[in-house]
């Protein structure tokens, strides 16, 4: 053997270091198993149509309220409820979780009539004192809104229950839109707790609903409340650093509002009482805090940076 | 008739060998074995070396998606309006949903990238550590696409429910990144010991 034989060894080794080295990984680089996933991307939401105003002419319920206020005196105000717009709302299934309650009182198609109703009720003045005179007014305007049972027929306009009243065996509940209490003229204490939240929420007063086991109310934040002329210790709830004061919306004498009917007169409360309530719960116990502006967001969102691998990108 | 006797014809011819000659066979045979040998080394060094840089490139590409959602969320988590309307509010909520629903998209797709990366040995525990943060992460977004459906049905206890789940699976995919740190820098190590 002489070295030209060795040669083509040596040649034919390179050859297949060459091969090994780069021809097969620049080949194979990528694993070949055909197309791979698809990437995402990202689909924005599809914006919702703002809802349209129900036309203030037409067909309209009006209703007509009588209450005393804060100073003794008796005042009386109507109330003008589009057809169309309570016939919508009757023809809402209800929602079954409490605490999304407050989408009842912000309702946007409710808001003009809440709007007008709040203005009349308790006028903007500037004046704290009369700010004041009018909030209690408004509070004791829906305190004596008469109380009436969900699972009674009479307290329907339509005089039968409406078809998303939820039955729970000979009790049942049907949590109303603002402006169906006001057609209908009476409504039990989570409707009421809505109809103020509505009502004071259209004046810019922050509340929340207080939900207890057998009850709700309405909590209104406000900051050294203490009237000179309680005679009891005013209620609140401490609730994302604001002071939320309690408010009855539904307290009532047990007296009927007329011979042929079952609904009880409402009697007014002043806020934070909660001794004079006869209830209870609202005694005893702290209520879940309901916020009408409702967003649940998670607590965690953030990505950790991961390292990379040594001789990588 | 005749017989062929191959018994005494049949012998082996007798090469003459010199030793140049086995001199230069025995050297080609050793050229031979050690280019094979180097070759074979390299080629594994390199094959490993590329594998690891092709996991690399992928948990790069996963990240910088991951960041860039991760600036999006962020950024929506503080446009929370303080007095929303409950148009708003749906509106927020309805944002939320579709990037938990591209985020739930985008750690399915890396996760599958990265778990089909045949990585070296000393890095299958990286690897899996990533796919599993990328596994939490998805459950979490796919909780928040639970949760944004449940508040548009009105279940906000199902959704408040839904979002608590998807912090715990947050919590699982932050201690999985953690994994994955260690498990790298255990494999790193192990390569330069």
């Amino acid at each position: 053997m002489e070295w030209k034989d060795v040669f083509p060894v040596l040649a034919g080794g390179l050859v297949i270091l060459v091969i090994a080295l780069v021809v097969k990984p620049a080949l194979l680089a990528e694993p070949v198993s055909g197309p791979g996933p698809a990437k995402p991307v990202y689909v924005p939401p599809t914006p919702v149509p703002a809802a349209t105003p129900f036309p203030e002419e037409g067909a309209a319920y009006t209703r007509n309220f009588r209450w005393t206020a804060i100073d003794g005196g008796v005042h009386t105000t109507e109330v003008r409820v589009p057809e169309a717009l309570f016939a919508e709302h009757r023809n809402t299934p209800r929602l079954n979780d409490p605490l999304a309650w407050g989408r009842y009182a912000l309702a946007e198609e409710d808001r003009p009539v809440l709007e007008d109703l709040a203005r009349r009720i308790a006028p903007p003045t500037g004046n704290p004192e009369a700010e004041y005179f009018g909030l209690m007014n408004l509070i004791f305007f829906v305190q004596q809104v008469p109380y009436a049972h969900d699972n009674s027929a009479e307290s329907y306009t339509e005089g039968v229950l409406p078809h998303y009243a939820v039955r729970r065996g000979a009790d049942a509940e049907y949590p109303r839109y603002p402006t169906e209490m006001l057609v209908d003229g009476e409504g039990d204490c989570e409707d009421s707790a809505i109809l103020m939240a509505g009502l004071l929420d259209a004046l810019d007063y922050d509340t929340v609903l207080l939900r207890y086991p057998d009850h709700m109310a309405l909590g209104i934040r406000m900051e050294g409340f203490s009237p000179y002329y309680a005679k009891y210790t005013p209620k609140y709830f401490d609730y994302g650093g604001k002071r939320y004061y309690y408010v009855e919306g539904t307290d009532f004498a047990w007296v009927n509002v007329s011979t042929d009917s079952t609904a009880r007169q409402g009697k007014p409360l002043p806020i934070g009482d909660t001794g004079s309530t006869g209830i209870q719960s609202v005694k005893s116990q702290t209520p879940e805090i309901i916020p009408l502006r409702y967003i649940p967001a998670p607590a965690e969102y953030r990505i950790r940076p991961a390292r990379l691998p040594a001789g990588g990108a | 008739m005749r017989v062929v006797d191959l018994k005494g014809s049949l012998k082996l011819p007798k090469i003459n060998v010199d030793r140049r000659d086995a001199l230069v066979a025995v050297l080609a045979a050793a050229a031979v074995i050690s280019i094979a040998f180097c070759g074979w080394t390299l080629f594994i060094d390199y094959t490993e070396t590329s594998r690891v840089a092709a996991f690399s490139r992928h948990v790069a590409a996963s990240e910088a998606d991951l960041f860039l959602l991760s600036g999006n969320i962020s950024s929506h988590m503080r446009s929370r309006p303080g007095h929303p309307s409950i148009a708003e509010c749906d509106a927020w909520m309805r944002e939320l949903g579709a990037l938990a629903d591209y985020g739930r998209g985008l750690t399915s797709y890396h996760r599958q990238v990265i778990a089909a990366d045949v990585v070296p040995e000393a890095y299958t525990g990286s690897q899996s550590a990533y796919t599993r943060a990328l596994d939490n992460l998805n459950r979490a977004f796919s909780l928040w696409s639970s949760a944004a459906g449940a508040y548009h049905t009105g279940a906000y206890t199902a959704a408040n429910n839904n979002l608590a789940g998807a912090d715990r699976a947050w919590k699982d995919y932050i201690t999985a990144i953690s994994d994955y740190d260690r498990e790298l820098r255990r494999a790193e190590e192990g390569e330069e010991g």
